[in-house]
């Protein structure tokens, strides 16, 4: 669905620092949110860590930068890095372009697929996250 | 640049290979010459299809085109005189292929000059002319210019290394010279009539050009020379040696005062310095060249003859040849540097009749340059902000120019004719050369789209 | 005839004397990774010849080249005529900023430190679990990119002072605001007051920083005179430990990146080798080394401003590396690791480190 500006799809579950999660069969997918890529401008560098890195629910595993910000990007569930999208790294923007499609960015391997339940999911909540968070970040 | 025309060329090359920007054209203005005028727009094509392309939209609106490299050229060749497109080849610099067995490398007109020298060095070959500018000028270029340098005594200049060129005609025509094979005889030598001609018959998409095996080592001396005419008699005299020096330089008294006044170098303040190297592939060999050049500056009362014991000492022998541009360059506001060329046995006049021009006209006149082949170069300095000087020095130079061509020489060795020296064609090549000249230029270009303007092709 | 503008009225001369040789095109990073001449010293210097002949203006079409140089000086160096194109480049920035036409990342910066206490205008520094404030023999300044772009060679460095036992604090710093000199703008005098009351607050002798940057600014800049007429002495980093013994060693092939503010700007090039060569005996040069190493594309304000083009210019760096088969790069600059780091691809597989943060890893390690 569309909130303000930001598109933000009913399929996806959410991670609470703007990162989308999708499943993929024994995998989930992630990416940074619509909401995310347009304050954070142009994207300019993903971290693109080794697979098989260790993936700890709530800590920091990545980061992204655009020219004026720096984010973190979390583990929005405990597992193990099996993918990053390689095309990032000499095409950073394709988060700007695509940010749910080509700018896809980390597969991890859940240890326990049922953690992303925990995930912010469905219109109702997204959209009290999202609207929140436009009226922090309204300056 | 006319919408119409922008769009299209846009629709070639692509947005991100368009400029009409003033930054850009303000760059696209010059060259290292002292003229300067603004093109409309600018292209940097990826292929010689969109050369093709440009060229043909150019032909039919009649804009001028002005192939580009690094635009270091002296002599105002790459500046778009009466406006128009500049062809910024410097992105098209793929190094297509290096052939050892075949002695050749193929490159594209962008291909910096040092670019190609790294290349090759691990196979132990090199390109041999050697330009001052190598670290910036392109291969493109060099052809476009017959570009020489330090080695021309010895190695020749680039004319001598090109097998064969693809070129792009005025209207967009693509073809071929020459061959792969290290000779051949067959049909006219088109190759040779596109190396110098300065942009203005045809724009060249891809250089084969013959390479060396590298020796190894050398051999760095020099003799001092109280007497300007016995270095000129040294020089003159070095063929008598039978053997080639790789290297064979000349700096003046002026340009040794320069130096000493802007370094700590502490030269010698003779009339001149000749610096010489001779190379191969074993020390004995390389002494041996060396001992027969020292031999001759002996012979012609050099007061003083060297050679370098150590590489660190060689460096320093070279150190005083490689900061003679720069030393000058800094003495007055402007300079313009000459490249009149005499044959071997004409050196010693042409030295003095320098002297004697530089005295006439009250301009400081240096001269350094390639002794080993007749090319000299001197460097007039002169403040640009005085009308006086101004034209002072225009006068220097064409009194430069009738020397040479007195002498039996030519108004440029390797800079090129561009702009600066168009007007003094004539003094050089007899009415009907020049006809035949413009002939050429005709049929190959008729509607003038090529770099209009130099080489005094528009009679 | 009263120059318009201040880069004319100090440096006309200098400006005249480029003779166009264009020989500046074989070491400017920003040409050598775009290939465009406008971009170039000598493509600045026509332009600035313009202005003062009166064809152009200065206006806001200049401002994509005026404002993009990291002012690397490897142009300066190479210049047969000797123009000194960085400094032309920033005073002509301020004429720029006088006129109203800036690049918006560096009125940006400018508005965010009259806020904020760094350039990233965030609110939290890293806690490196360090006291500040503290009584001590020298204060550690880190600067901005290490406490909010790279806080693990920041970490790292203060990690290695500890094991050498070194009597030294952190302090609330506020960014250095150097950079606004070059931006166009001026040092922050606020934030510049504040850094040197703390600094004199611990009674140190003396300051040490891994930022060339801030190294410079301290030493050079007259805001920051005073902490030199009180006595206070500003090092490098690699100034403070050239001398120190730290007992371990690689085997790893290691080469150094000289930052350009390090060592073209201060001549500081011995000392960081000094130090490397004491724990690593397979140490190559890159091809360009010394006065004539690239520049890693991140200074003079254009990472911030044009980050696309920052990082093509590290990564042309990388590649130097790459040629020499390094296992290990060392530098001594947060922001070179920065950039550098950005720009590594994945398949290249050396590492890249502050010579400070490699050393503490190797002490580690041998516990």
């Amino acid at each position: 669905m569309k909130i303000h500006q930001y598109n933000m799809p009913d399929d996806l579950s959410y991670e609470e620092n703007h990162f989308w999660v999708k499943e993929e069969g024994d995998l989930i997918v992630m990416g940074m949110d619509d909401f995310a890529q347009v304050m954070a401008g142009e994207i300019v560098y993903v971290q693109l860590p080794d697979e098989g890195k260790r993936i700890k629910l709530g800590k920091k595993f990545a980061k992204v930068e655009s020219g004026k910000w720096l984010g973190k990007v979390f583990g929005p569930v405990n597992g193990e890095l099996v993918a990053v999208n390689e095309e990032l790294e000499t095409n950073p923007g394709l988060i700007n372009d695509d940010c749910y499609g080509k700018g896809w960015m980390y597969k991890i391997k859940p240890d326990d697929p049922g953690e992303v339940a925990n995930l912010i999911r469905g219109p109702e909540a997204v959209e009290k996250w999202v609207l929140a968070d436009i009226e922090k970040y309204a300056e | 640049m006319e919408d119409h025309i922008k769009q299209d060329l846009i629709a070639i090359v692509g947005e991100e290979n368009y400029t009409d920007s003033l930054m850009d054209m303000v760059s696209y203005s010059y060259d290292a010459s002292e003229h300067r005028h603004r093109p409309s727009c600018g292209v940097c094509p990826q292929t010689a299809e969109q050369v093709s392309h440009v060229l043909q939209l150019a032909n039919r609106e009649h804009v001028p085109v002005i192939p580009r490299g690094a635009g270091t050229g002296l002599s105002g060749m790459a500046v778009p005189a009466q406006g128009g497109i500049v062809l910024d080849l410097s992105r098209m610099n793929r190094i297509v292929k290096i052939s050892i067995e075949d002695r050749l490398a193929v490159v594209e007109p962008g291909v910096v000059y040092e670019t190609l020298e790294r290349a090759l060095e691990p196979h132990g070959f090199f390109f041999p002319p050697d330009p001052a500018s190598g670290p910036v000028c392109t291969l493109g270029g060099n052809v476009a210019t017959n570009a020489g340098g330090v080695k021309g005594a010895k190695y020749g200049t680039t004319r001598d290394y090109v097998l064969g060129l693809q070129v792009v005609l005025a209207d967009g025509r693509i073809m071929r010279t020459g061959s792969r094979a290290m000779k051949s005889v067959s049909g006219y030598d088109l190759t040779r009539l596109f190396v110098g001609s300065e942009g203005t018959l045809g724009v060249v998409t891809e250089i084969i050009l013959k390479i060396n095996p590298k020796p190894t080592l050398t051999s760095t001396g020099m003799g001092t020379f109280d007497d300007l005419e016995d270095a000129g008699k040294a020089v003159s005299q070095i063929m008598h040696s039978g053997i080639l020096p790789s290297v064979l330089e000349i700096l003046g008294r002026e340009t040794l005062r320069a130096i000493n006044q802007n370094t700590d170098l502490h030269l010698p303040e003779v009339d001149a310095m000749l610096l010489a190297e001779t190379d191969g592939y074993t020390q004995e060999e390389t002494n041996f060249q060396m001992a027969k050049v020292l031999e001759v500056f002996r012979m012609n009362h050099a007061r003083e003859v060297k050679q370098a014991e150590s590489e660190a000492e060689a460096a320093d022998l070279w150190k005083a040849r490689k900061s003679a541009y720069a030393v000058l360059a800094r003495i007055q506001t402007h300079f313009v540097l000459e490249d009149v060329t005499v044959p071997m046995g004409n050196v010693a006049e042409l030295l003095k009749g320098v002297a004697a021009i530089s005295k006439k006209h009250n301009l400081q006149i240096a001269t350094y340059g390639h002794a080993g082949d007749g090319n000299l170069h001197p460097q007039i300095l002169y403040d640009g902000y005085d009308p006086d000087q101004v034209e002072r020095r225009e006068a220097a130079s064409a009194d430069l120019f009738q020397l040479a061509v007195d002498l039996d020489g030519t108004l440029t060795g390797e800079h090129g004719i561009g702009l600066s020296k168009a007007p003094y064609m004539t003094l050089e090549h007899d009415p009907v050369a020049m006809d035949v000249m413009r002939s050429l230029k005709k049929t190959l270009d008729p509607n003038n789209i090529l770099n209009p303007g130099k080489m005094a092709l528009e009679g | 005839m009263k120059s318009k503008y201040e880069f004319e009225a100090k440096y006309r001369e200098q400006i005249l004397q480029c003779s166009k040789c264009g020989f500046c095109q074989a070491v400017c990073p920003v040409y050598g990774s775009t290939l465009r001449p406008a971009y170039n010293a000598r493509g600045k210097m026509l332009l600035l010849k313009e202005v003062m002949d009166g064809h152009i203006e200065l206006n806001d079409e200049l401002i994509e080249t005026l404002f993009q140089c990291t002012t690397c000086a490897s142009c300066f160096e190479n210049c047969p005529s000797g123009v000194n194109v960085p400094e032309i480049i920033k005073e002509v920035r301020k004429d720029m900023v006088n006129i109203g036409s800036c690049h918006p990342a560096f009125t940006g910066m400018n508005e965010v430190l009259q806020k904020h206490t760094n350039i990233y205008a965030e609110d939290e520094p890293e806690d490196f679990e360090r006291e500040r404030n503290k009584k001590a023999e020298y204060v550690f300044f880190i600067g901005c990119v290490g406490s909010y772009r790279e806080d693990e060679p920041a970490l790292a460095v203060l990690d290695l002072l500890d094991r050498l036992e070194v009597d030294y604090t952190l302090i609330d710093e506020v960014c250095c605001s150097g950079v606004l000199e070059d931006v166009g703008f001026q040092i922050n005098e606020n934030l510049s007051r504040q850094n040197i009351e703390r600094i004199l607050a611990t009674g140190a002798r003396g300051v040490i920083t891994s930022c060339p940057y801030c190294f410079r600014t301290f030493s050079n800049k007259p805001q920051y005179a005073e902490l030199g007429e009180k006595g206070v002495r500003i090092m490098h980093v690699t100034q403070f430990l050239k001398d120190f013994d730290f007992g371990v060693k690689t085997d790893k092939r290691v080469t150094y990146h000289d930052p350009c503010d390090l060592g073209r700007h201060c001549g500081i090039y011995e000392e960081p080798r000094q130090i490397i060569r004491g724990i690593a005996p397979d140490f190559v040069e890159m091809r360009h080394h010394h006065a004539e190493a690239l520049c890693c594309g991140a200074g003079g304000g254009v990472r911030g401003a044009y980050p696309k083009n920052s990082i093509a210019m590290a990564r042309r760096r990388l590649q130097e590396v790459e040629e020499v088969g390094a296992e290990v790069v060392l530098t001594e600059c947060n922001s070179c690791v920065h950039n550098l780091s950005n720009a590594k691809l994945r398949k290249q597989k050396f590492r890249i480190y502050n010579t400070t943060q490699f050393i503490n890893e190797l002490m580690e390690d041998a516990e």
